[in-house]
């Protein structure tokens, strides 16, 4: 499967933490979910987890802030309502410690956004370790995010490594696909790394000596 | 037609492309502008509709006709709408409209399924829909305009059923939908399909460019907010230390009344520099864009305001270094220090030139990640994906709906 993404404007802006705050508190789930599961759909993922650090470092230059906000792993919540009490919290408690607020330059706010998100199949299937490597190599970027990143939200774990435990029954590639940092890498980073673990995983079975 | 793409485009859209076209096999789509020729928005229509028409949608293009005050008019209203001072009367308004309603009369608006009305000039023909998904596409920056000209315009935007912007920034609160959908580029266009060294040097010889030294360039239409003469300054300030010549290459468009006083303008504050060439192109002259973008060592869209850019997505796709204005859409294309650099000055884009032209291996690999970037998020297949994914969702998906299955 592959998802693709058409971005819808809420007609919400933040100029500073505080209005960014107050619009977090109330906006919808959809335009949280895009500014912060949605982020790693992004081709060139610099130094930051979600669009709000991206924002409040680059827009902002509260780099305290945003190291707090890069920390958030939305993966780690149950839902979204859950990870918008999370960042503002941590809004809050770094609005305690520096409660004067900063407006980004005109043309420069937060435009909170949603999307439209259009699921569909593109028709490859894997029956294999050797097909499932092939197909990781070949698909479109789109389909590593729905199955690496989006699967979380839909079962709490990505769909590679629950297809490699469930139907491969090999629960240490499984767990070496699990292992991957979600956050440190862009939609490249995790296929190289999907790559590598199916690799050394084959490379290991090749090279054990059976008695 | 969409075969030509296998290879080029992501193959996800390309699936999806068919997936769209088989829900939507025989319907209309009709699109409606002021031009022909000149400028992006012809220039993606004339690549769209054959694509369309492939995918089984019955897609139509009309062009509004209108008199001389009509088209001074609409330039009123798009200066205004980029934050020019204008003054638009009562009187102007009405024109506006009486010139859509004439053009009722060509334009058929019976069983038409979706219509795409580009731009302020004919978007008054809302007023005379029949039936229907009706969108307004907005390829002007409009993040800073005129209050009250945004306001009337608005009037009637707010009739449509959604709306689209190239930028979220430019998104205004109108009460109905709002996408965002940036432009693109066709790869296997003629302006940007590759071309023989032969042929690019022919291009060069037949405007007596010499090609001895390393090439600026700027394609775009004369208009004083793509800052012709702020890249000649720049281009002189660069030049000091670094031998090269500047192209400044546009092509007039027919919606445009203020083209030939800029580029008199221009070729006056050039004032006879043999190192400045200044192309006035005839409209299709896409080959000839395509010849000195390919030879260009680096390419200019230093915008004041800009809509998009595409020039810049077209020089990317050719793997050039780019610098552009941080304006429109440009930063969407050019992710500061990795697809190139966006600048605020004509010092910055003197300082910018400088830097590619004294480090090609940095000049080189900023083009390779271009190249990429425009590959997954700029070409005509995504554009198309995204219109239909909008169409299809309006009428599948309902309002704030997350996902749908196609």
């Amino acid at each position: 499967m592959e998802c693709v993404t058409i971005l819808k404007s809420t007609g919400k802006t933040a100029r500073n933490i505080r209005e960014l705050r107050a619009v977090i508190a109330f906006i919808n789930d959809e335009s949280l979910f895009h500014h912060t599961y949605q982020y790693f759909l992004k081709g060139h993922v610099l130094e930051y987890t979600n669009d709000f650090a991206h924002w409040v470092a680059e827009s902002l230059e509260k780099r305290e802030l945003s190291e707090r906000l890069s920390c958030i792993d939305p993966f780690a919540f149950e839902d979204v309502s859950h990870l918008r009490q999370k960042l503002l919290q941590s809004i809050d408690d770094y609005i305690a410690d520096f409660p004067e607020p900063r407006d980004a330059i005109p043309g420069a706010e937060f435009y909170f956004n949603e999307t439209v998100t259009i699921v569909f199949p593109v028709g490859m299937w894997a029956k294999n370790l050797a097909e499932f490597l092939l197909a990781v190599r070949y698909v479109d970027p789109a389909s590593i995010y729905y199955h690496f990143y989006e699967a979380r939200i839909r079962h709490g774990t990505d769909d590679f490594s629950t297809w490699i435990e469930n139907v491969l029954g090999s629960q240490e590639l499984a767990k070496a696909i699990c292992a991957i940092d979600p956050l440190m890498h862009n939609i490249e980073g995790i296929r190289a790394h999907i790559v590598e673990a199916v690799e050394n995983d084959v490379r290991h079975d090749m090279e054990v000596i059976r008695p | 037609m969409i075969s030509q793409y296998s290879g080029i485009s992501p193959k996800g859209d390309l699936i999806l492309l068919k997936r769209l076209g088989d829900k939507m096999r025989g319907k209309s789509f009709l699109h409606v502008n002021s031009t022909k020729a000149g400028g992006g928005v012809a220039e993606i229509l004339h690549r769209m509709m054959p694509i369309l028409d492939e995918l089984g949608i019955q897609a139509r293009w009309e062009v509004i006709e209108g008199d001389e005050q009509f088209f001074d008019i609409t330039k009123k209203i798009h200066n205004a709408l980029q934050g020019n001072h204008e003054t638009i009367t009562k009187k102007m308004w009405q024109h506006h409209f009486e010139v859509n309603k004439r053009n009722m009369e060509t334009i058929q608006l019976d069983d038409v399924d979706a219509a795409l009305i580009h731009d302020p000039q004919p978007a008054p023909l809302v007023e005379f829909k029949k039936s229907g998904r009706w969108i307004w596409r907005c390829h002007i920056d409009v993040s800073n305009p005129m209050k009250e000209v945004c306001d009337h315009l608005f009037r009637y935007c707010g009739k449509y059923d959604a709306a689209i912007f190239s930028v979220a920034r430019f998104a205004k609160a109108m009460g109905i939908d709002e996408f965002i959908i940036p432009p693109s580029i066709d790869p296997i266009g003629e302006k940007n399909i590759e071309l023989s060294g032969n042929e690019i040097h022919e291009t060069l010889a037949t405007f007596g460019i010499p090609i001895d030294r390393p090439i600026i360039l700027q394609v775009s239409r004369f208009d004083r907010f793509k800052d012709p003469t702020g890249v000649i300054k720049a281009f002189r300030i660069a030049r000091k230390y670094n031998d090269c010549i500047l192209i400044l290459a546009g092509s007039p468009a027919t919606d445009d009344p203020e083209g030939e006083l800029v580029l008199n303008e221009v070729k006056d504050y050039a004032s006879g520099d043999p190192d400045i060439h200044i192309l006035l192109l005839p409209p299709f002259s896409d080959r000839q864009i395509n010849a000195l973008q390919r030879i260009a060592t680096v390419v200019l869209q230093k915008s004041l305001k800009e809509g998009f850019g595409l020039t810049v997505a077209e020089a990317m796709w050719k793997s050039k270094p780019v610098i552009g204005g941080a304006v429109g859409g440009i930063p969407l294309q050019i992710v500061h220090g990795v697809t190139g650099f966006l600048v605020y000055s004509v010092e910055g884009a003197a300082f910018r030139i400088r830097q590619f032209l004294n480090n090609p291996e940095m000049a080189r690999r900023m083009g390779e990640r271009g190249k990429e970037h425009v590959r997954q998020n700029f070409l005509i297949t995504r554009q198309i994906r995204d219109y239909l994914s909008i169409w299809y969702a309006l009428e599948n998906c309902g309002k704030g709906t997350l996902g749908c299955n196609v």
